[in-house]
């Protein structure tokens, strides 16, 4: 059987698509936009200890609540750490757990959607049910419910996200399948003899990716979003550990005495860094389809 | 030309971008006449009827010419004159009707809008007199009709009311836009002769835009002939038939004739006749048929909880190298039989004997093994190609059933192979589906289908959704692979044409059973049943105007 899975087994690995790329970003510059930032978080990532100016968890009495300035280029918070140096550092972690959360949602949520939609008999629609139940309880509150119950560490974040994250990826996949096992290239695979592994794999999977792939940005925005929101209300990641919604959490109190740099930046590093996915996810759906003119 | 003329084009030229997409076109339509504009798919037949219309779609410009209406040209008139001379002047009709109605309103209630919009009636006076325009355009019931909503009605019903409606504001022209594809052929008929019929009662000039010739010499008085944007030739039908002055127009009408070479039972060798059957004679006993249906059920279980009877208890025989026809109109269920057979859906009752082996009954694992000697080459070009799949990728798959080719070498010289058993070029190998045009398309199709080297093959509408040309190149295909590979096939139509030229034997289907069965040339002389002389009278053949000449003439 193996032999029958070596030929091009994807379409969009071929040289010719860095160059392609290349030339769909050109018409594009929304995208070129996005990729640029994401770029830039990637090189925070790298090159935090390079880039920043300060250590990040190092409080300062004497230097609290200072505006911008040379010393401290984005000021300083209540405990007079360096916002900047601590933005920096707070990619690590924000893109840290978001990314993993998606990852794990989607390598757990895809197959799901898959088999789910394929076959249908009472344990798919025992799964939906279980989907429905993760689902209808607001975003916030879920994370909130499993945070507190795994106790305030990273991965416990990261987890309660993967946990929301999978029944969407599984919905769209299972949509996507819902249609697509009815198409007359599937009964021409069957009559080719395909498997229901090959058909689940080779014929479904590649067709129901693409709206798969547009959710992992749109999610990992969403996860930055809930990540940062669920340690603005004290749930999530805890001080010291330079985190975005933690720092707009904390500079909140001091937004009404004119003391806006505490939280406006971290807050703008948020808005960016989400709409960085936004943007490549809106891209993505257009690049991944094959029927787009080359 | 004495008759007024509604509508023309003088040097009509339209572009997108730098791409001329209409060329010069000089079109003119007259009262009480009907033309028939006729080109294969990309020809622009579809953009000048919006041009008529002054309705060009999005990126399209008018860079020559104009159109004229009542002597004034379109492109000097203002947006509301626009307006009444769509509609008011000029109707369009689309195809697929039931996507041209608003799925939320019902059918009597959309007309009467139109009535009160344009006739300024009454609620109760234009709903009165929409159930009369329903009853004009042959709706049988049409108090009760003028109350369903557009997914209730069947495809030919709807187009009639879309004529309704298009009729209504008094058009002088009526343009209708490949206005009856994919209506089943009795269908098809009646509608035109509907819309024909009405036009000529009111003295309206009418423009049928379609890429059927047989449409064109049943009922238009002239054909202008359309390729790569321009009008190549434009003449009397009568005058056309008899002879095209341009080779385009010989080619077409050449395509169009395809079927007339009706099988012989022996063939004498002339190259335009079917393989024998079998070793023997065809008329002595058949040995062991290859495949024998007895008393096949499938039933559906329909929404409502009832159950709907798809294929009722059908019995059918194909010898081997002997082409069965299995005809029929859209939902008598002869798609639903051609999948029982491959083993796509599982059969409620009877047996299916293959090769002497039951297989309608067999767990799917231990027909797998049979797989490799039964195929089906599915309906729809596009959509039956994984369309991230690589030609070569789609035409080895079904090598897996194949245990004498293994290694990808032999994968593909096979592939090269059957790319050349279907006379596609090797390039195409590398490419993806939507790269092909629909008749390669079709090709890669078949050629995945006899990548095995089956020993029978179903066709499903073979020949659907084609432009006239590549039919008539893919019926010619199908005919020289039966020869050369010695196929038996079953194939599944609605397209007697094609019929008449590849089957040796028919079987008519009505409501899921087969009302008769018989050799091609017995079916076509002389029909048993009814409804196979109702499927015969709705094929709009070519010569048939010829003979009507004739039969003027004396």
């Amino acid at each position: 059987m193996s032999a029958t899975m070596t030929p091009a087994e994807t379409p969009h690995t071929d040289l010719s698509a860095t160059s392609d790329l290349g030339r769909f970003l050109v018409r594009r510059p929304a995208a070129l936009i996005g990729l640029t930032l994401l770029v830039l978080q990637i090189l925070a990532i790298i090159f935090a200890p390079v880039l920043s100016t300060h250590d990040p968890m190092q409080a300062n009495a004497l230097r609290s609540l200072q505006p911008p300035s040379w010393e401290n280029w984005l000021g300083t918070d209540v405990s007079g750490m360096d916002i900047y140096s601590r933005i920096i550092y707070a990619t690590r972690i924000n893109l840290l757990i978001s990314v993993t959360a998606v990852g794990a949602a989607f390598i757990v949520g895809v197959p799901i959607g898959l088999l789910v939609g394929y076959y249908r008999g009472w344990a798919s629609n025992l799964t939906m049910r279980v989907f429905d139940f993760v689902q209808s309880f607001p975003v916030f509150v879920m994370g909130m419910a499993l945070v507190s119950v795994m106790g305030q560490e990273i991965w416990n974040v990261a987890i309660a996200l993967g946990v929301l994250f999978t029944p969407v990826f599984a919905r769209l996949i299972r949509a996507e399948t819902l249609s697509l096992r009815e198409r007359s290239f599937i009964a021409a695979a069957k009559c080719s003899g395909a498997t229901d592994i090959k058909i689940l794999f080779r014929h479904i999977l590649p067709n129901a990716l693409s709206p798969a792939i547009v959710q992992i940005s749109i999610s990992i925005g969403m996860a930055i979003l809930l990540t940062a929101g669920l340690s603005f209300i004290g749930a999530g990641v805890r001080m010291p550990t330079p985190e975005w919604g933690l720092m707009v959490s904390t500079g909140s109190q001091q937004m009404i005495l004119g003391i806006w740099w505490v939280s406006f930046f971290p807050g703008l590093a948020i808005i960016l860094s989400v709409l960085s996915f936004a943007l490549i996810a809106d891209a993505a759906r257009d690049f991944i389809d094959p029927r787009r003119a080359r | 030309m004495s008759k007024k003329v509604l509508l023309e084009t003088r040097d009509l030229s339209v572009a997108f971008g730098d791409k001329l997409a209409l060329d010069r076109v000089n079109i003119a339509l007259a009262e009480n006449e009907v033309v028939g504009i006729v080109g294969e798919t990309g020809a622009g037949k579809s953009l000048l009827a919006r041009s008529l219309i002054g309705l060009l779609p999005p990126g399209a410009e008018r860079t020559n010419g104009d159109v004229w209406s009542d002597g004034r040209a379109l492109s000097t008139m203002s947006p509301a004159e626009l307006r009444n001379l769509r509609g008011g002047v000029v109707s369009l009709i689309g195809t697929n009707a039931k996507a041209l109605l608003d799925p939320v309103q019902p059918v009597g209630e959309q007309v009467a809008t139109v009535l009160r919009s344009h006739r300024r009636l009454s609620h109760r006076a234009a709903r009165q007199a929409a159930v009369k325009l329903f009853r004009q355009v042959g709706i049988t019931d049409p108090e009760s009709r003028a109350t369903a909503y557009p997914h209730q009605l069947s495809g030919g019903m709807a187009q009639r009311i879309v004529i309704a409606m298009a009729l209504v504001a008094g058009p002088k022209v009526v343009l209708a836009d490949d206005a009856t594809l994919g209506l089943d052929a009795t269908i098809q008929v009646q509608v035109l002769d509907l819309l024909v019929e009405r036009c000529r009662t009111e003295g309206l000039g009418t423009l049928i835009i379609t890429h059927d010739l047989g449409i064109v010499s049943q009922y238009c008085d002239r054909v202008a002939i359309m390729k790569g944007g321009q009008i190549v030739e434009q003449n009397d039908v009568s005058a056309f038939l008899a002879g095209p002055q341009t080779s385009y127009g010989q080619e077409l009408l050449k395509a169009a004739k395809v079927r007339p070479t009706l099988i012989k039972g022996d063939g004498d060798g002339d190259g335009e006749t079917l393989p024998k059957v079998g070793d023997g004679t065809r008329t002595g006993p058949k040995s062991s048929p290859l495949l024998q249906i007895r008393d096949m059920v499938k039933h559906f279980r329909g929404r409502d909880g009832g159950v709907v009877k798809a294929v009722d208890e059908i019995s059918i025989e194909i010898g081997r190298g002997e082409t069965l026809a299995l005809v029929g109109e859209s939902g008598s269920g002869k798609t639903t039989a051609g999948q029982c057979i491959v083993r796509l859906l599982d059969i409620n009752c009877g047996e299916i004997v293959f090769d002497g082996k039951e297989i309608g009954n067999l767990p799917a694992s231990e027909f797998r093994a049979m797989r490799k000697r039964i195929q089906m080459v599915f309906q729809e070009p596009y959509v039956a190609l994984n369309p991230r799949w690589r030609v070569e990728d789609l035409i080895s798959e079904p090598l897996s059933l194949d245990e004498t080719v293994r290694s990808a070498a032999d994968r593909r010289s096979r592939v090269l192979e059957m790319l050349e058993a279907v006379r596609l070029p090797k390039t195409l190998a590398k490419v993806f589906p939507h790269e092909l045009t629909a008749g390669e398309q079709k090709r890669v199709g078949m050629a995945r289908a006899l990548a095995t080297r089956p020993d029978f093959v179903v066709f499903d509408e073979p020949t659907t959704a084609l432009d006239i040309r590549v039919r008539a190149q893919i019926i010619d295909l199908i005919r020289t692979l039966q020869r050369e590979m010695g196929l038996s096939a079953l194939f599944i139509t609605h397209d007697l044409n094609s019929v008449r030229s590849l089957a040796h034997r028919v079987a008519v289907m009505r409501y899921g059973k087969i009302v008769e069965t018989g050799d091609t040339s017995t079916i076509f002389e002389r029909p048993g049943h009814d409804y196979t002389r109702m499927l015969l009278d709705a094929e709009l053949p070519i010569e048939r105007v010829a003979e009507k000449d004739l039969m003027g003439a004396i």
